[in-house]
């Protein structure tokens, strides 16, 4: 008896909560589809986005993916029975084209405009629907810059940088998902940009700090980009080379900046990073994140790579307005913007960031 | 004892003497393991036995060792806790929340300054319990199995910790910029061995372990944990108050993951809600293969141990291999499988 009222209790408590939890709007407009709540910087976007949409006088609802391609599409079927306007998508899948080819599908049959975001999806995709568009960055951009960025810098402090004086620079490389195309041409560039620039300059190219790694990177391998796992695995690399051995880690790159902050943390207990005239060895992420441009402020860490959050928001909320208008056409008034020849893909640049 | 096996073995006949030798193999065979894993790493790459390389084995087991512990407990209850990361992330969370130096720029509360760090610790252990006190009333009251209970709990915290995230001016960013003081209380350093610092973590992670060393076999709450986990009816008749001990092992074991929480969040020193992910797997995994068995009321604290820092070893020796990440899973997966396999069939010659 006892346990049945107890559990009547709790019922009620959680319909209690439930009513009051749906501040949401219930006929929400403009749907967007995180693929996860999670990621630091898709939470600015998710932010600035908001404030943008509130502000044009949208009525909007937001949706996490949990980075399950299977939660995301059936959160978009649900919103399209549930009389969605407009859909903006930051797809979970980008290692394959059918995920995106099902989301076009739906939108297509229900006549509603698409547009993805922050993560990529093919041209053909975009192209096999009128109302489809894509905002985002060029996915080698980040890599590129963020290799120039660190060529220029070893160029300039080559024999700071390099410890041991053996005339070459043994880095370290994190990389946030297997898998991932932006991962993929991060981790891929870096490096390649880094060393032509330090071959023009007469330099020797980089070398992975461990001959015995194939692959020449770390991976996080829950996919999350995560700090902890840069910080297990900096720890790891630290434990073997190291100052004493006379054989120290020279250079870090990092896919983004929650792995640099991970690897921080771990040159820190070791004795570097600390800031002011303390050992530093440079570390390079991406993201500009608020903890990075910090870091860098500080002198922890040398640079890394801005990916403009109110750019993309501001572009965003000008393509729903588009949608939700009939006399609009989706691309309408995005002529000044970085807009691909072939098709309907706004790039939002990229800037270094060396604080 | 030992004089008494080596005479046993010599009135043994030949064919009892190869099934004797056998079973001991097969019954170490994770030691053995252990110890040719480690010749030959040791081979492959010679710092692999430095003093740098064994204490970061040794810390990274540390960090690992509080929330196995936690875990223990409710697999003893033939239960499981699949809230534990989670649980972890969000107190990580909420402590570097409050203990962000007062110059940070990004600061979750500007108007807050940094509080006392035992304050903070205080406030993350009562987090832990109070989801513990959920986890194990649920569990007792409902007569719910704690697969079912943990696995909503998980979800709840994470919304929490989500909705957490959000407050303030924090938007949903990583929570980093921890004061010194904090930092330096988990990851500064006291004692150095062989010129390599040890963090302070694995001090306080040793006197915990003892704590629990002693809860678990010097305490009437510890002999009735195993009570209640080999037989709960049985443990009723003689006067156990069953639900009590379920939701104190829940509650403990709570407690246990805000410790771990704590020392993540300095410990890596940036924070976001895939803090914690997936660190219940790897605890469950510890535990099972240090001989905790899922059959319900067996358990070493030693097993615990031996179970992280196996696993630990594992990722280390790899990394130090340089063999490919998709290999950690595949060995991973088959050491946990022949362990419980091993420790099955203990069981099973029982019966």
């Amino acid at each position: 008896m006892k346990t049945r009222i107890l559990a009547i209790l709790l019922a009620l408590l959680l319909s209690v909560g439930v009513l009051t939890a749906c501040g949401g709007n219930r006929d929400a407009d403009v749907h967007v589809f995180y693929y996860t709540f999670s990621d630091t910087y898709v939470s600015s976007v998710r932010g600035t986005l908001g404030a943008e949409l509130g502000r044009a006088g949208f009525s909007y609802q937001d949706y996490d993916g949990n980075g399950n391609q299977t939660t995301q599409t059936e959160q978009i079927r649900t919103a399209i029975t549930k009389g969605a306007k407009a859909l903006l998508v930051n797809i979970v899948n980008t290692g394959s084209d059918d995920a995106a080819q099902e989301i076009v599908n739906l939108a297509k049959d229900a006549g509603i405009p698409l547009i993805f975001f922050n993560r990529e999806v093919s041209d053909t995709i975009i192209s096999s629907y009128e109302n489809c568009a894509y905002v985002g960055t060029r996915a080698e951009e980040a890599g590129i810059l963020q290799g120039e960025m660190i060529g220029e810098y070893l160029v300039n402090n080559y024999d700071q940088i390099d410890l041991n004086n053996d005339g070459v620079i043994s880095y370290i490389l994190f990389k946030g998902e297997e898998g991932n195309n932006e991962a993929i041409y991060r981790t891929k560039y870096s490096v390649e940009k880094a060393n032509e620039m330090l071959l023009a300059a007469g330099k020797p190219a980089l070398r992975f700090y461990d001959p015995a790694n194939q692959n020449g990177y770390h991976v996080d391998q829950n996919g999350q980009w995560s700090s902890a796992a840069a910080n297990n695995y900096m720890n790891t690399a630290l434990a073997s080379y190291n100052a004493a051995n006379g054989n120290m880690i020279e250079l870090v790159i990092c896919n983004n900046d929650s792995m640099a902050e991970g690897a921080i943390s771990a040159l820190d207990a070791a004795g570097f990073n600390k800031g002011g005239s303390s050992p530093t060895i440079p570390v390079f992420g991406v993201d500009a994140t608020e903890a990075a441009k910090t870091l860098i402020k500080d002198g922890k860490m040398v640079g890394t790579i801005q990916q403009d959050a109110a750019g993309m928001s501001s572009t965003l909320s000008l393509l729903t307005a588009n949608a939700l208008d009939e006399n609009k056409e989706l691309m309408s008034g995005t002529e000044n913007l970085p807009v691909d020849e072939a098709v309907r893909k706004i790039r939002i640049p990229y800037a270094k960031y060396l604080g | 004892m030992k004089i008494k096996v080596i005479e046993k073995f010599k009135n043994m006949d030949k064919r009892e003497r190869g099934i004797y030798v056998r079973e001991l193999l097969i019954n170490n065979s994770l030691y053995i393991f252990l110890v040719a894993a480690i010749i030959v790493i040791q081979f492959a790459n010679p710092r692999f036995l430095s003093w740098p390389s064994i204490i970061n084995i040794i810390s990274l087991s540390a960090a690992n060792l509080p929330i196995a512990l936690g875990i223990a407990g409710a697999i003893i209850l033939t239960g499981t806790d699949l809230s534990a990361g989670r649980i972890v992330g969000l107190v990580s969370c909420v402590a570097a929340a409050l203990l962000q130096s007062n110059d940070y720029l990004g600061k979750m509360f500007p108007g807050l300054s940094t509080m006392p760090i035992f304050v903070v610790f205080l406030i993350v252990i009562a987090i832990g319990a109070l989801i513990g006190l959920i986890n194990g009333f649920c569990t007792a009251t409902f007569h719910l199995h704690p697969f079912i209970v943990t696995l909503s709990t998980q979800l709840i915290v994470y919304g929490g910790l989500l909705l957490f995230l959000m407050i303030g001016n924090n938007n949903g960013q990583s929570l980093s910029g921890l004061s010194t003081g904090y930092t330096n209380f988990i990851k500064g350093s006291i004692i150095s061995l062989g010129g390599t610092p040890i963090p302070n973590y694995v001090w306080y992670v040793l006197v915990i372990t003892a704590i629990m060393w002693v809860v678990w076999n010097k305490t009437t709450f510890g002999k009735n944990m195993f009570a209640v986990g080999s037989n709960p009816d049985a443990a009723n008749v003689s006067g156990v108050n069953v639900k009590k001990i379920i939701i104190l092992v829940f509650m403990l074991a709570g407690v246990l993951y805000a410790v771990t929480g704590f020392i993540e969040a300095a410990r890596i020193g940036s924070n976001s809600a895939n803090t914690g992910l997936n660190y219940e797997l790897d605890a469950i995994a510890a535990c099972v293969i240090g001989g905790v068995s899922f059959v319900g009321g067996t358990g070493k604290i030693s097993g615990v141990i031996l179970g992280v820092v196996l696993l630990r070893l594992i990722f280390v020796g790899l990394t130090f291999l340089g063999i490919d990440a998709n290999m950690q899973y595949i060995i991973k997966g088959l050491i946990i499988l022949i362990a419980c396999a091993i420790d099955m069939r203990k069981y099973l010659v029982r019966r």
